[in-house]
């Protein structure tokens, strides 16, 4: 069972359609991106799942019970990280954390031990008597964090939290979250491809207010698979012998030559590396290098956002 | 229930840290101890400033001006810092996002209303607690042998009437984003007051008697059973503003 399911979700704003029957599941202890343009609905869908807004249509089950809009009980086993959190400027991180534990319903040595472990985590140790009016945003989004994970929720929410930080900043919140990934689901919102390659094993991509791409990295590579093909050679003669084999001139493949190196692009799905192989075998060229293209994620983004 | 109590704390904590609670202490005790003071010294303070040339004679001052000062005051500046202090109640948490990671901690709406009420309704009680022991004491002092009636039960008026503004205010604040929004509506409801007020009908059920009508009680010229059904109405009234401010915010959308 899922952590997380989310079934056929309608949202608009005024004549502004959001969500448009979204679907999702996230399965249990992994790290899953969830990804689309700025506007697309990604916040929008997390705080339905929080109970914050009301959906027009649709269910979300957290933990295998139901959201209620407006109540709070599937909130307990959620921990979210707000795009930008905020707290109250007066207090420490202590007494921020102290407030959070008892509404959470923690005893007091619970919210002692916690808190200070997680402080030590998000490496807030030596301001955890200062003030969090003077903290930085990037202090803010770890605060954020340590008290997201605070009543050891089972799934983690974080909506954009590299998103206005740093590189170095932004590393240091990834590492965070991996090192809680083996306690807690996480779905991590963002627009930012790389952190998404760089610790998500699961992805999603929403556009148009639907999911239009769901799946492992790995799944989603393999039935994205371009079937473009890269041949470098060692001369620019033999590069030309080989782009104007006779075998090649069809019109489902294309061809570009750059100096010694050429890119096919095959659209015939029955046709494979096999027949390149075999033009080359014809031929009796032997090239310096022959590779199956991967799609990069960002141009799957481009792909299905288009 | 853990959530109301961890809340109300914070609720404290805040009026402490951002100094509200300091100057709403400062504003009522400043009142307290002017009250009776103005109420003796001012005949002197008119006398002086009036050339010798001319002749008129002031009445002797008495503890009823000292009241007389404490419930304008109470009731015009009073009310008026206490509403404008609490206008941003929850427009602040809202605007914020403040309140946003308390809620999905699993903190539940009916207690964050029932909370910021109840710290209002404490501070309220405090300030007016305050203001009132100091005028009372000064004026026991300054004007030892005049004698009031009703005092205890019209200063209990003055406060049931701030309960019902403070409901409203929680109300209005549930309904706006923005404080200048709840105050607007606050506003609103007392001016609605004040004009029902016009027909005489409606005098002795309109919540604001029990902050017109202080004086007539101490001095015996409004019977306090007269004010009966006013209680029994506001009391009503602030419950539904308080229940109704419940069902309005567990419906929004933050």
């Amino acid at each position: 069972m899922g952590v997380l399911e989310i079934r056929q979700l309608y949202k608009r704003f005024g004549h502004h359609e959001v969500l448009k029957g979204l679907d999702m599941d996230v399965p249990e202890h992994s790290i899953f991106g969830f990804v689309g343009q700025n506007g697309a609905g990604k916040t929008t869908t997390m705080k339905i799942i929080l109970g914050l807004l009301k959906p027009d249509n649709g269910s979300v089950t957290v933990c295998g019970e139901k959201v209620e809009y407006g109540g709070s009980g599937t909130n307990r086993h959620i921990g979210y990280l707000p795009d930008v959190p905020e707290f109250y400027g007066y207090m420490d991180p202590m007494e921020y954390l102290k407030l959070c534990g008892e509404i959470a319903g923690l005893t007091k040595s619970q919210i002692k031990s916690r808190s200070e472990e997680l402080l030590e985590l998000v490496g807030l140790k030596e301001h955890r008597k200062k003030k969090i009016g003077g903290f930085s945003r990037g202090m803010k989004q770890r605060l954020g964090i340590a008290q997201a994970l605070l009543n050891e929720p089972k799934l983690l929410i974080c909506d954009e939290p590299t998103s206005a930080l740093d590189p170095i900043g932004r590393k240091e919140i990834l590492d965070i979250l991996l090192a809680a990934k083996g306690k807690t689901t996480i779905v991590f919102s963002t627009h930012i491809l790389a952190d998404v390659e760089k610790i998500c094993d699961r992805i999603a991509v929403l556009h148009g207010g639907k999911l239009a791409l769901c799946g492992t990295l790995s799944e989603i590579r393999e039935r994205h698979r371009l079937h473009g093909f890269i041949l470098e050679f060692g001369s620019e003669k033999e590069a030309s012998c080989f782009e104007n084999a006779e075998e090649l001139k069809q019109p489902s493949i294309s061809l570009s030559r750059n100096g010694s190196t050429v890119k096919v692009f095959l659209a015939d799905g029955d046709m494979d590396g096999h027949f390149l192989l075999d033009v080359l075998s014809q031929k009796h060229i032997v090239p310096l290098k022959f590779a199956v293209m991967e799609p990069t994620l960002e141009s799957l983004f481009v792909e299905v956002i288009r | 229930m853990t959530g109301y109590l961890a809340f109300l704390k914070k609720e404290f904590f805040e009026y402490t840290k951002t100094f509200k609670l300091f100057i709403m202490l400062m504003v009522f005790a400043v009142f307290g101890i002017t009250n009776p003071l103005t109420a003796k010294l001012l005949p002197e303070i008119l006398g002086s400033l009036i050339p010798d040339s001319v002749v008129i004679t002031l009445p002797e001052p008495t503890a009823y001006d000292a009241w007389t000062q404490f419930f304008k005051n109470a009731t015009q500046i009073g009310l008026l810092v206490m509403v404008i202090l609490f206008s941003s109640v929850l427009s602040s948490e809202l605007s914020k996002g403040t309140l946003i990671n308390l809620l999905t901690k699993g903190l539940s709406r009916t207690a964050v209303i029932l909370s910021k009420y109840t710290c209002m309704v404490l501070l309220w009680t405090t300030s007016i607690a305050l203001c009132f022991g100091l005028t009372y004491g000064y004026t026991v002092y300054l004007f030892p042998k005049d004698e009031t009636s009703n005092l205890l039960f019209s200063v209990f008026c003055l406060w049931l009437f701030g309960l019902f503004l403070m409901a409203a205010l929680l109300f209005s604040a549930t309904l706006t984003r923005s404080s200048y929004g709840c105050l607007l509506v606050t506003g609103i409801v007392v001016v609605i007051c004040m004009i029902l007020n016009i027909i005489p009908a409606v005098h002795r059920y309109n919540p604001i008697s029990l902050s017109t009508d202080n004086m007539g009680l101490i001095m015996n010229s409004i019977k306090a059973s007269a004010l009966y059904s006013t209680i029994v109405i506001t009391c009503l009234l602030s419950l539904i503003f308080v229940s109704l401010s419940i069902v309005v915010f567990r419906k929004k959308q933050i």
